[in-house]
This record gives structure tokens, sequence and C-alpha cells, in this order.
């Protein structure tokens, strides 16, 4: 009931926020959007499969290209879109099924190759625009009715974060999701009880994907350009961080965790930018609090935020495991 | 010919640093399980300080040497971080390494801006078989196989070495007989930062660094520590001698834009033969 | 020399160990018999000071060295290797007196301990431990997986060891038959409870005990 009542709430002020925001506010709203719904991807992925993917703004990048280069190429808006998160995930299930042999650590950089190769790629193809990248991309819009207005993007986005909130509750629930929790605790369990291990991972892996793809492409329409300079490694670690932040494995965490990071990064950036701050005080706040805030919550937080706040509230701590040097 | 043999000794360096950067990787992986993604950092931080050290005025030598422990420090640092509380895992550990290879940034950009930097090395150049070949050179070279010759000595032959290596073999056993492994990955740590301490001095007056050069870094010197399944010095060196070959080759002869690919693309398949070839293993075995 | 009461030692919220109580006096050579899982090992840790007490208290008069179950050699390493490691809280480097003891060490010491059979193993294990220089030595499963007639030339030398330097011994052991006989004295562990001890004799002519512990074991 009391989370019932919450999510329609957090609805409710969803969709109020786009009518009282200004334009700069907008742009923050809407990048927290899409931040969240590649953060519920890596969520998915590090809590449920127990993955970390260093590479998540790869598959960013990958939709916003594909959504790009197809309208620039007289595809209409609509079906660029529906084929950002398609091409991302047929990527992911093309590269995952040789990288998802490797484990914790070799995966981690396996797909920070996987980023940094493709961003160098896209700086030196041709049809990519190389480091300037693509440029005059058409508004987003569906038969004639065209999305204009940053509000309608922030209406865009936040549907966007809506379905890919429902996708993964439903996956969560079902009978597979139900099997990806033992994969999460242990592989060897997992694998013995019968559960396909390897196609769910690949499943969960593709799936993370397409939600990054699909915020790429909508960030193209939005932003009107792309360029490899939009995805740099730190994208990556940003997602790593709000998903650590709002807890793995957890759909609600990874909005709260995405809310969390970006307004203190946009608080600190703003105070950053008064007068008398040194030029280079946005990037090193930033940094430093990306840096610190991942530290703490890995060390002392390692259930997320959320979901330590929900247990103080109902249940005291369990006993940590006793053991010395 | 010449050029072919410019092109090896220059790539012989640069898999010398390489080498480094991976021998720190693999001495705190061996000890402490943990993959450490700071390791690029140490070298970068090593460079950064010795072009402030010369440009305040401090003699070459004692300028590489406070740089060099600086990064030791460094290493000792990202250690408590990643090791000092109790019960992290190694996954874990190696988000929380990652987190202070960014938390370098801010420190970085503070202290030295973000612009790159460089550092007067040797000068001059000699001629070997036809060959010019750089003065700095041949001094990565050769410090590179000295410090290797000393970690090898150091692992093989001292008993600290031996308590490090123990910690590798057998953690458990290793408690057992009283080792505290916890103080001894703290070691490994702070010998990853003075190894790539020892990079980032020797390379800075080959190629400016940045605060980010860390990245680069980092996965060169990962895809040479996977070639010895993170845990064989040795085999690590090799791979990477051939990394730095390779890349300057490929440089060399024109396909210059494409050597990162080429490396990070041999390290994923590397990888990906390696875990295909352990889990036909795991199979047979059960 | 060992002292343990009320001890209490817990995983999370398993306890390994529930209120065990007791005592090992110097020279002396006692047995602990359990089943797989009765605590045994944890027993083990917590007297080597691996595992912390949840509550109740541990002492030791003196040096304490462990022989963990399944060896646990440093496998990489030389046997001379791994005999200078054991003396790393002794500071004890020479192993030739270990060689004295157990001179079939001085052929292996060159051998990697990872390529040695199981009972060449435990002689390392033993050597290991003796290399700290202790006062008392607790023993976990000396017999497993070992042929009888290397368990009794490690009993042996364990019993040599405690007649003639007083070394004080506690055999946690499986064979309750191979344990009779080296002590005179028996704790038997349970699911973490102690339920019964007494002197060697009484308890092999103790019918649960002999059901449990000797009917079905292979000596």
């Amino acid at each position: 009931m009391i989370k019932l009542v919450a999510g329609l709430l957090v609805a409710a002020v969803t969709l109020a926020l786009p009518a009282v925001l200004d334009d700069s506010a907008l742009a923050v709203y809407i990048l927290l959007g899409l931040a969240a719904m590649v953060t519920v991807g890596v969520s998915l992925l590090m809590g449920y499969a127990g993955q970390v993917s260093l590479g998540q703004g790869a598959f960013y990048a990958i939709g916003a290209y594909t959504a790009a280069l197809l309208s620039l190429n007289g595809v209409p808006p609509l079906a660029g879109l529906v084929a950002a998160p398609v091409v991302a995930a047929l990527f992911a299930l093309v590269v995952g099924t040789p990288l998802l042999r490797l484990r914790g650590h070799h995966l981690a950089f396996a797909t920070l190759a996987m980023q940094l190769i493709l961003l160098s790629l896209a700086g030196q193809l041709e049809f990519t625009g190389g480091d300037i990248g693509l440029q005059a991309i058409p508004q987003f819009a569906v038969g004639s009715f065209e999305v204009g207005s940053a509000a309608a993007y922030a209406y865009l986005t936040w549907a966007g974060v809506a379905l890919v909130m429902l996708v993964t509750r439903n996956v969560i629930a079902s009978r597979p999701g139900r099997a990806l929790r033992a994969l999460a605790t242990s592989e060897t369990a997992a694998a013995s009880s019968g559960i396909p291990v390897g196609r769910y991972k690949l499943v969960v892996f593709a799936l993370s994907a397409a939600f990054a793809g699909l915020a790429g492409g909508i960030y193209c329409f939005y932003a009107g350009y792309v360029a490899p300079g939009s995805f740099p490694v730190l994208i990556s670690i940003q997602y790593i961080v709000m998903a650590v932040v709002g807890g793995l494995g957890t759909t609600w965490g990874a909005l709260v965790g995405a809310t969390a990071i970006t307004l203190l990064v946009q608080g600190l950036n703003s105070l950053g930018a008064l007068p008398g701050m040194p030029t280079y005080a946005p990037g090193v706040l930033s940094y430093a609090v990306y840096a610190l805030v991942l530290i703490v919550v890995v060390l002392f937080l390692p259930n997320g935020l959320l979901p330590a706040i929900a247990g103080r509230l109902s249940r005291g701590r369990d006993d940590p495991p006793v053991e010395t040097r | 010919m010449s050029a072919f043999l410019t092109y090896l000794l220059n790539g012989l360096a640069v898999g010398c640093a390489i080498a480094l950067i991976a021998g720190g990787l693999v001495v705190i992986h061996r000890v402490t399980g943990v993959v450490n993604f700071a390791q690029g950092t140490f070298a970068v931080i090593a460079g950064l300080c010795t072009s402030s050290l010369l440009g305040l005025g401090l003699p070459h030598g004692l300028s590489e040497i406070a740089a060099v422990l600086a990064a030791a420090l460094a290493g000792l640092l990202t250690g408590l971080a990643a090791i000092g509380k109790r019960d992290t895992t190694p996954l874990s550990s190696l988000i929380v390494t990652l987190g202070v290879g960014v938390l370098a940034y801010a420190v970085e950009i503070v202290l030295w801006g973000d612009q790159p930097r460089s550092a007067p090395g040797l000068a001059g150049s000699v001629t070997i078989a036809g060959a010019r070949i750089q003065t700095q050179h041949l001094l990565v070279i050769s410090v590179t196989a000295a410090a290797f010759v000393l970690l090898a000595l150091f692992f093989g032959r001292t008993y600290l070495g031996k308590a490090l290596t123990a910690c590798a073999s057998n953690p458990y056993a290793a408690r057992v007989v009283g080792i505290d492994t916890r103080l001894m990955g703290l070691l490994a740590f702070a010998l990853g930062g003075l190894l790539g301490g020892i990079a980032g001095v020797l390379v800075t007056p080959l190629r400016p660094i940045s605060f980010d050069t860390d990245v680069t870094l980092i996965v060169n010197g990962f895809a040479a520590a996977v070639f010895g399944a993170l845990t064989r010095p040795v085999v690590t060196l090799v791979g990477a001698l051939l990394l730095g070959v390779a890349e300057t080759m490929a440089a060399g002869y024109g396909y210059g834009s494409h050597q990162l690919e080429v490396a990070l693309g041999l390290m994923i398949i590397v990888m990906i033969v390696q875990a295909s070839r352990r889990s036909a293993i795991s199979q047979e075995s059960t | 020399m060992i002292d343990v009461k009320d001890l209490v030692v817990s995983y999370g919220t398993a306890t390994a160990l529930d209120h065990v109580t007791l005592t090992v006096a110097r020279g002396e050579m006692v047995a602990l018999l359990g089943p797989n899982g009765a605590g045994k090992s944890t027993l083990a840790g917590t007297l080597a000071g691996l595992l912390k007490p949840a509550s109740g208290t541990v002492s030791i008069g003196g040096r304490l060295a462990l022989i963990p179950e399944g060896r646990q050699l440093f496998p990489d390493l030389s046997v001379a290797d791994n005999l200078a490691l054991g003396g790393w809280r002794s500071g004890e480097r020479d192993p030739a007196f270990v060689f004295d003891l157990l001179p079939r060490l001085a052929e292996l010491a060159g051998r990697r301990a990872g390529v040695l059979s199981g009972g060449e193993q435990q002689m390392v294990a033993f050597g290991r431990a003796m290399m700290s220089r202790p006062d008392a030595l607790v023993v976990d499963e000396l017999s497993l997986g070992l042929a009888p007639n290397v368990t009794a030339d490690l009993a042996g030398h364990l019993a040599e060891l405690n007649r003639e330097r007083g070394l004080t011994v506690l055999l946690i052991e499986q064979n309750a038959r191979l344990a009779f006989d080296l002590c005179r004295r028996a704790y038997v562990l349970e699911s973490g409870r102690l339920v019964t001890e007494g002197e060697s004799a009484e308890l092999a002519d103790d019918p649960r005990v002999a059901s449990a512990y000797l009917g079905g074991a292979i000596t």
C-alpha cells in the first residue's frame, strides 16, 4: 500500500516537473532520465548476473550513432529510435557470446576495451563523421507531430524510463528472473541446478545494452549531434557509481542512484562555476565526488543507499562474519 | 633494415614501460587477488612529480627517485582503500581502485592542471648497426631489465619475497604460519606503486603525460598481464615486449592510427582463449 | 596449557561452537573426536587465532602451532621454503633440527611441495609446524587420506615428541582407534557441543562411542 502511494507520488511529480522547470533545469532533468535508463541496465547486470561492465557507454554510443545515422539518411526518427536499442542489443549478443565467458575483472576490462575500440573507430571512420561526429540530426517526430521543446523531450525521456523499469520489473518477477537471483549468489550452484547460466547472462547483457541504446537514441535527437567526445570512459564509470549508490539489482535503486548523483554533481558544478573559483573547479569537484561516493558506498554500504535506508528503518544490522587475522 | 632496428628498439622501450605497469598488476594480483585499476595512475603521478621536481631545480636522479617513492606511497594508499577493510571481495576492491583512479584525476588536476607535461630525459642518441637509437630508449630498456632482475631476486631469494609468494600460493596457510596477509597485500600494493612509478619516470621524457594518460597505460598493462594470466611475471614481460614492438611497428609502417585497437583486440582474444581453455579443463575434472 | 572456557564461535547467524569447555595440560596428549561438520576445524582455527570467538575465552600457555586439515602447504614453494616460512613467528630459519626429527624431509628439501605424495605433504606440514618451536601442537586430521603405514609413521613421531620433549598435543581425529591408541584422554564433539569426555579406555567401552566411532571406522 505504502509502496503504491509512493510510486504514484513519484509518477505524479515526474509528470508535473516538465511543466514547471525552465530549459536549463529541463536539460538536467532529461540527462538524469537518460542516465537512469542506462543505470537500470547496469544495476540488473551487476546485481543479477554478477558482472561488471566498464563499457556501458559503448552501447549508449551505439544507440546514439544508430538513431543519428538512420534519421540523417531519411529514415523516420521513430524507426531510428526503435532501431537504437535493437542494434545495441544485437551488438551485445554478438560480442557478449565470447566476452561473457570471462568473469569479474576480465569482463570489466574487456568491456572497457570494447568502448575504447568503438570510440577510436568512430573517431576515424568517415561515415561516423570522425572526431567531429554527426551534426544537424533532425528533431524527433512521430508522423507529423514533431518533438521540439525541451519539455516534450523530457516526457519522451521519462516515458523511456518508465518502459525500462516496467520491463525490468517483469524480468525480475519472471521465472528466469528468480533463477537469475540464484545466479548472482552462486554461479556454480545455479549451474548445477540446471539453470542455463550462460544464456541468461547473455540475455541480461543484451537487455542492459538495449536500455543504454534507447537512452542513446533519445540523446542524439535531443542534443542534435553526436561525437566520440560525448561518450568518454568516465560516463561508463558514472553509471557504475549510480548503480552502486542506488543498490544493485533494484529497479528503484537505479533511479535513486541516478537522481542522487546527478543532483550532487549538478550542485557541485554550480558551486564550481561561482565567480572566484578556478576554471578547473567543476571538473575536479565532479571527479572527486564520483570517486569518494563510489569508494565509500562500496566499502561501507555494499547494498547501496536505498536498501541501507530501508534496512535501517525495518530491522537491525546483521552481525558481520567473525574472522580475524 | 636500420629503420627496422630503430622501430624494434623503440618498440622494446615502449614494451618495457608496459612491462613495468603489467609487472605491478601481477605482483598485486598474485598477493591479493585484486586487479588494480589504479596501476596506470602510479605512472602518471611519478611522471608529473618528476616534471615538477626537475622544474624546481632538483637534480636528475634525486627527482626521479623522489617521484618513484611518491608513486610507491600512492600504491600504499590505494592498497589501504582497496584491501584495508576486512572482507572486501576482489571485485569490490577492483571498483574501489577504479574510484581511487578517478580521485587521482581530481588531485592531479589541482596540482598540475589538465595539460600534458613532459620532463627532460637523457639527451642524444647512439648509432648501433646503422640505426639511430635515442639514449633515453636505452635507459628505459636497461632500467627495466634491472628492475625485473631485482624483482626476481626479491621473490626468489629473500625471506620477505617468499612470504609474499606464500600469500599468493595459499593465503590460508600463510595465516596459519602467522603471516599477516593484509600487511603483505599492502606491501604488494606499495611495490606495484614503485613499479608503476618507474614506468612513469622513464616514459615522461618520451611522451608527455597528463592526468588521463592512465587509461592507455592500464589497458596496455592489463593486456600484457593477461598474457601471463595475471600471475606469471616472465610471460607478462614477454607479452609486454611483443605488444610494445607490435604497436611501434604498426605505427612505424603506417598503421599508427589503429595501434590501440590492435592491442585491445589481441587482449580480448587472449582472454577468451584462456577462458575457454579454463572451462574445458574444469569440465574434464568434474 | 590449552584452556578453553565456554567458547562460542559463529559464522554470521550459524553457531559452529556452542559453549565448549576443554583443557589440555602441559605435556599431555589429548584427542578430540567428532563427525564431519561437528566444529572440530573451527575449534582448531580458533585455537590458532584465525577465528575470533563470539564469547568465552581461549588461553594458551605458550606458543601454539597448527597442522591444518588438508596440510595446506605452499604448493609453489620448495619444501625447504615451506619449512623456513614455518619459522615466521619464531624467527627460526634453519630447518636442521627438523631434519633431525624427520630425516625424510632432508631428502625432499629441494622438491616443490605441490608435487609430493599425501604422506610426504603431511610430513612437511608437521615439520613446518615444528619450525615455530611450539609448546603445543594442534593436529587437525592427521590420518585423513593417508595409508595406514604412513599414518603409523607420523603418529610414531608425534608420540615421540610428546614423550621425550614434553610437547603438548591436541589430536583432532575422525579415526577413533588411532586417537585412543595415542591419547590417554579424549573429548567427543557433535554439532558444536561437547557430548562426552573421559579416559580413552572408558570411552572405547562406551557403547554409543563404540558404535559411532569404532564400528564403522577403518583402521
